[in-house]
């Protein structure tokens, strides 16, 4: 098993213990129903007893909530919270802003669907920055076996093998963090967002890690994830995985010179997918979709991988359905390829993540066919995907040195 | 005999002497502003590059841009620099400024009734119009090809590839029509075998798309008439590759 050298998962040390339990900490919340607000006001009473808590929310209190002594409310800046299927840069940004008027030590951002949080999540996230000296906490929520597929295939295994930090949902929803977290984060909030007109997303691990902060997972229970709404998996995942590539090109001094020896995770067999199980249909489904895609795009990907990639990658569009299975070191040395791809911009970049997208269906295709729908094997997989990863560090650190040794 | 033929070759020799001595001025007046005008732009471009490196241009733009975007300023710029673009662009025009100052040059060097000056020219700077058309179709040949091709493969149509070698050539055969029209060659022959060659492709597309993603039309009208309502957050199509009765991947 890997071992995490900045983050774990710990829900101890109650509140009671705090260090930092004199100052207040700020919960900014997204735009909610009258019916929301009151809940989640009630929530963050329960959660945090005793604690002075400073509530941002965009929307008005109804008349019969239970007054509090402990709970203020603020105003929110003029830039509402974005609300979306992920926090985004402005979010951090007026989340510092906030806390900085008011002299937060501790901020909570909380995103969409937050309702679903539980008081127990609320509570274990504050209390780790609050009396555990961590500074920045990120949620790990239980989640089923084909659950955060983009997270487990390629956020969790870059930014462990990366950065250092196994948080298994990089790119957070809710999340808590130190106020010092929070001037750091605005200030990358405020590089990105200066001449950009979207809404850039923010990598608060890799931040984290740079600035050698304390990390830390928590486990937050059961949660409702957002949608991202009518946007497809191809657009997305080029704006996850570019922002992402962005920011590991920016910190490449970083993380070239962190060393971690962690060994790969010896690949468990698979379990025969049985004739009647709706993973077969899936699986073979999407073979098939691989099988065309190599047919396809092996011209495109030729200019980005090595040969040695593209005979693996050409055995397993030859691989029948149910022998299908895209080892976890291929699929690290295809994304470390990707990467230095990006960097060195060996083609359009917009062509290099259009191109990623059948690459990593093949990796979700592994992937059902090792989980087999079970939660343990599913976790185990990702597990051996972050540890090859991590195993496969030195091929991307050799070829970001020396890249026209390894051309292709 | 001897003095007749004799003196056909003097005033042989002394007519191409004359047009030597008319064209060599010309041709010196065109060199020198060539040079002149490349020496301003390595000087301009060195200047620009300075100015720009100063103000951070290549920051400024990259955190313009948006990553998913298929076309960037950063994709087309040498060494992913917006600012060596920049400056390179400022050098080249000096250089095509240069040309054209050396053409006008060249060609005040003859008389308005001469045939050179006449036809040469004006063909010459055709000719550089029709490269310059010939490339830039090339490349964007090229560039819509891929970006179809990708396209296709991720929306899993059958005829991805026959789809962007289609598109390429509709490319190709409008620039190629485009770059003889621009040299006045073949006339009314280039544009009927063009309309011809281009209905072609594009009638052979229709038909392709037509027949290949029929299912996918059929499907897509089904789903528009069955749900009236806004699509449901669970039919996103980030969140689930397909509606078939398999598990449920949400990918975000």
């Amino acid at each position: 098993m890997s071992s995490l050298p900045i983050a774990d998962i710990s829900n101890e040390n109650p509140l009671g213990t705090a260090a930092r339990s004199a100052a207040s900490v700020l919960i900014c919340l997204p735009s909610l129903s009258a019916e929301a607000l009151q809940t989640m006001h009630e929530r963050i009473a329960a959660a945090l007893p005793g604690q002075s808590v400073l509530l941002a929310s965009p929307d008005v209190l109804p008349e019969n909530t239970p007054a509090s002594e402990t709970i203020q409310l603020v105003e929110y800046p003029a830039s509402l919270p974005h609300a979306g299927w992920a926090l985004t840069a402005s979010d951090y940004l007026g989340a510092a802003d906030l806390a900085q008027k008011h002299g937060a030590s501790t901020i909570l951002v909380l995103g969409a669907e937050t309702v679903s949080l539980s008081t127990g999540g609320l509570h274990a996230l504050v209390a780790s920055v609050l009396s555990q000296r961590v500074d920045l906490a990120l949620p790990r929520y239980q989640t089923g076996p084909h659950d955060a597929l983009v997270s487990s295939a390629l956020l969790y295994p870059l930014t462990h093998a990366l950065f250092g930090a196994g948080t298994h949902l990089p790119l957070p929803l809710d999340v808590a963090f130190s106020s010092r977290m929070a001037e750091r984060l605005a200030a990358a909030a405020r590089r990105l967002g200066s001449a950009a007109q979207s809404t850039p997303l923010l990598w608060p691990v890799a931040e984290a890690s740079v600035a050698a902060f304390v990390v830390r997972e928590v486990e937050a229970g059961e949660r409702t994830m957002p949608h991202p709404g009518d946007a497809d998996l191809n657009s997305l995942l080029a704006e996850v995985a570019g922002s992402l590539f962005t920011d590991i090109e920016a910190k490449a001094p970083f993380w070239q010179r962190s060393r971690a020896s962690i060994s790969a995770l010896p690949t468990a067999e698979p379990i025969p997918l049985g004739a009647e199980t709706e993973e077969l249909a899936e699986v073979r489904a999407m073979a098939e979709s691989f099988r065309s895609a190599y047919l396809n795009l092996q011209e495109i990907w030729s200019l980005v991988l090595p040969p040695q990639s593209l005979l693996a990658l050409k055995k397993l569009s030859l691989a029948p359905a149910e022998s299908f299975l895209m080892p976890p070191d291929l699929w690290a040395r295809v994304v470390y390829d990707f990467v230095l791809a990006y960097h060195l911009r060996t083609i359009n970049r917009g062509h290099l993540l259009g191109a990623l997208t059948p690459l990593y269906l093949a990796w979700v295709t592994s992937h059902l066919r090792r989980a087999a729908g079970d939660a343990t094997r599913s976790a185990l997989h990702v597990e051996e995907t972050a540890a090859a990863f991590a195993a496969e560090k030195p091929y991307v650190v050799a070829r970001w040195r020396w890249p026209d040794r390894f051309n292709p | 005999m001897g003095q007749q033929i004799k003196f056909a070759l003097l005033q042989s020799t002394h007519r191409v002497v004359v047009v030597l001595v008319r064209f060599l001025p010309g041709l010196l007046a065109f060199l020198l502003a060539v040079f002149v005008l490349t020496a301003i732009g390595f000087l301009l471009a060195s200047l620009v590059r300075r100015l720009l490196t100063a103000t951070r241009f290549d920051e400024r733009i990259a955190a313009s841009e948006k990553i998913s975007s298929p076309v960037n300023f950063s994709d087309w710029a040498p060494s992913n620099s917006p600012t060596l673009l920049v400056a390179r662009v400022v050098f080249w025009l000096c250089i095509l400024a240069g040309v054209a100052v050396g053409i006008s040059a060249f060609d005040a060097s003859y008389s308005a009734d001469d045939q050179v000056s006449l036809f040469v020219l004006p063909y010459l700077t055709h000719l550089l119009g029709a490269i310059l058309i010939l490339f830039t179709g090339n490349l964007l040949a090229r560039f819509l090809a891929r970006s179809v091709l990708i396209g296709a493969v991720n929306a899993q149509l059958q005829y991805a590839r026959f789809l962007s070698f289609g598109v390429k050539w509709l490319v190709l055969v409008l620039t190629a029509a485009m770059a003889l029209d621009h040299l006045h060659i073949g006339g009314t022959v280039v544009e009927l075998a063009f309309g011809i060659l281009f209905g072609g492709i594009v009638l052979t597309l229709s038909l392709a798309i037509g027949l290949g993603s029929r299912d996918l039309v059929s499907r897509s009208i089904e789903k528009s008439i069955e749900k009236p309502l806004p699509s449901r957050p669970e039919a996103s199509a980030a969140t689930e590759i397909r509606e078939t009765p398999g598990p449920k991947l949400r990918h975000f």
